[in-house]
C-alpha cells in the first residue's frame, strides 16, 4: 500500500456496522399486520364469486403479505426518527440501532417491487397493480404526507390496511365487486376506534413525537365521541355480510353479538373518562376491537373454507 | 504484499462476525426457498402444457 491510503488509517472513522439479524429483518416486515392482511386478502378471495388453483391462491396471498411487510418496512424506514421517542416503539430494529437505515429502505423496496412482479406473474396485473398502489398509499400518502399532518392520518391512511380483501377478489376475478368493497368498508370503518383507544392512553407519547393524533389535536373528549359515532356505524355495517348472502348464520350472530360489544366498550370509553378506569376502558376496546376483526373474518373463512355455510334469507 | 497480513478492522468483533455469517446463512436459504418457489409455482402455473412442446 502506499501512502496515498495512509489517512485511512487513522482519520477515518470505524465503518457503521450493522448488527441485524433475519428476525430483525423480519421485525421490519410488520409480522401481525403481514398476518391479518393473509387472514382479510385469502377471505376476499373466498367470497369471490370464481375459482382460483389453492396453490396459486396460497402462492398470491403470500406475494401480498410480502407486500404489505414491505410496506410496513418503507413505514419504519421512514418513521425511524419518531419511533426512536415513543415508548412503544423505540426498541424497534432501526431505532435500536441493529438495523441502518439505507438497509430497510432497500430491503422495502426490493421486496416492494418483487411482490408486485410476482403477483403479477403469478395472479393477474389488475391485482398486481392494486398491490402496488397499496404499498404506496400506506408507504407515502400515509406514512411520509397524512401521518405528521392531519389528525385524520389513520382514517384516510387506514385504507390501506382495508384494500387487502378486494386484492383478494381480484386475485380471483380481476375486478372486484360489492362483497369485498364490504369487506373494505368493515376494515375502514373499524381502525379509527382501534387506533384512537390506543391513542387515548398513548397521548403522550405521540404529543412527544410530534403526530398530531385526534386526543392530541381535538382532545379526548371529541377523540371518544368520534370512537363511539364510527362504531355505531362499524357495527351494522358489520353484519351486511350475512344479509347480502356472503356470510351465513354462524356469521350473522357472531357479527351482532361482538358488535354489541363493540358498541359497549365504546359506550364506556365515551362515559368513562378519569383516571385509571378510564385507561382501562380504553385499552379494554383496543384489545377487543383486535379480537372483533379477527373473529368477523376467520368465521367467513370457516363458512366458506370449511363448508360451515348456513345460508341466511337473503335481504340485501 | 506485508499489508495484505494486517489484521481486519477493530469494527468488526467476533460476535459481529458470527452474526453476519448467521445473516448470510438465512439469506442463502431465503434464496434458496426462491428457487423452489418459482419452480414450483411455474409447473402449477403452466399446468400439463409443461409437458406438451415440440421435440
Amino acid at each position: 500500500m502506499s501512502a496515498a491510503f495512509d489517512h485511512l488509517k487513522s482519520e477515518t472513522p470505524a465503518p457503521v456496522l450493522s448488527t441485524g439479524e433475519a428476525g430483525d429483518f423480519f421485525t421490519l416486515l410488520k409480522p401481525r399486520v403481514m398476518f391479518l392482511v393473509v387472514i382479510t386478502a385469502f377471505v376476499g378471495a373466498l367470497v369471490a364469486p370464481g375459482q382460483a388453483h389453492p396453490v396459486l391462491l396460497a402462492a398470491s396471498i403470500l406475494a401480498v403479505a410480502v407486500g404489505a411487510g414491505a410496506s410496513g418496512c418503507l413505514n419504519m424506514w421512514y418513521d425511524a426518527d419518531i419511533d426512536a421517542v415513543m415508548t412503544r416503539t423505540a426498541k424497534r430494529p432501526i431505532p435500536a440501532g441493529r438495523i441502518l437505515p439505507g438497509e430497510a429502505l432497500a430491503f422495502g423496496l426490493a421486496l416492494s417491487v418483487g411482490s408486485v412482479l410476482v403477483l403479477g406473474l403469478i395472479a393477474n396485473w389488475q391485482s398486481a397493480a392494486f398491490l402496488a398502489f397499496t404499498i404506496f398509499f400506506y408507504a407515502v400518502v400515509y406514512s411520509m404526507w397524512l401521518k405528521r399532518s392531519t389528525p385524520q392520518n389513520i382514517v384516510i391512511g387506514g385504507a390501506a390496511g382495508a384494500f387487502p380483501p378486494m386484492i383478494g377478489e381480484m386475485i380471483v376475478t380481476g375486478q372486484f365487486g360489492m362483497a369485498s368493497f364490504v369487506l373494505f368498508a368493515i376494515i375502514f370503518l373499524w381502525t379509527p376506534p382501534h387506533f384512537w383507544a390506543l391513542a387515548l392512553v398513548k397521548s403522550a407519547d405521540y404529543g412527544r413525537a410530534g403526530i398530531p393524533m385526534m386526543p392530541n389535536v381535538a382532545g379526548p373528549a371529541a377523540t371518544r365521541r368520534q370512537i363511539m359515532a364510527y362504531t355505531l356505524v362499524m357495527a351494522p355495517v358489520a353484519v351486511l355480510p350475512a344479509l347480502m348472502g356472503f356470510g351465513g348464520a354462524i356469521y350473522g350472530a357472531v357479527s351482532v353479538v361482538t358488535g354489541l360489544g363493540m358498541i359497549v366498550l365504546s359506550w364506556r370509553v365515551l362515559t368513562i373518562t378519569e383516571g385509571e378506569p378510564a385507561v382501562k376502558a380504553s385499552q379494554a376496546l383496543f384489545g377487543f376491537s383486535i379480537l372483533y376483526l379477527f373473529l368477523l373474518f376467520i368465521v367467513l373463512m370457516a363458512e366458506h373454507g370449511l363448508g360451515l355455510m348456513v345460508a341466511l334469507p337473503k335481504v340485501l | 504484499m506485508a499489508e495484505s497480513k494486517a489484521p481486519p478492522p477493530a469494527a468488526f468483533s467476533a460476535e459481529d462476525l458470527a452474526r453476519r455469517r448467521r445473516r448470510s446463512v438465512a439469506l442463502g436459504l431465503l434464496l434458496t426457498g426462491l428457487v423452489v418457489f418459482f419452480y414450483v409455482i411455474t409447473i402449477f402455473k403452466t399446468g400439463p402444457a409443461i409437458l406438451s412442446r415440440p421435440l
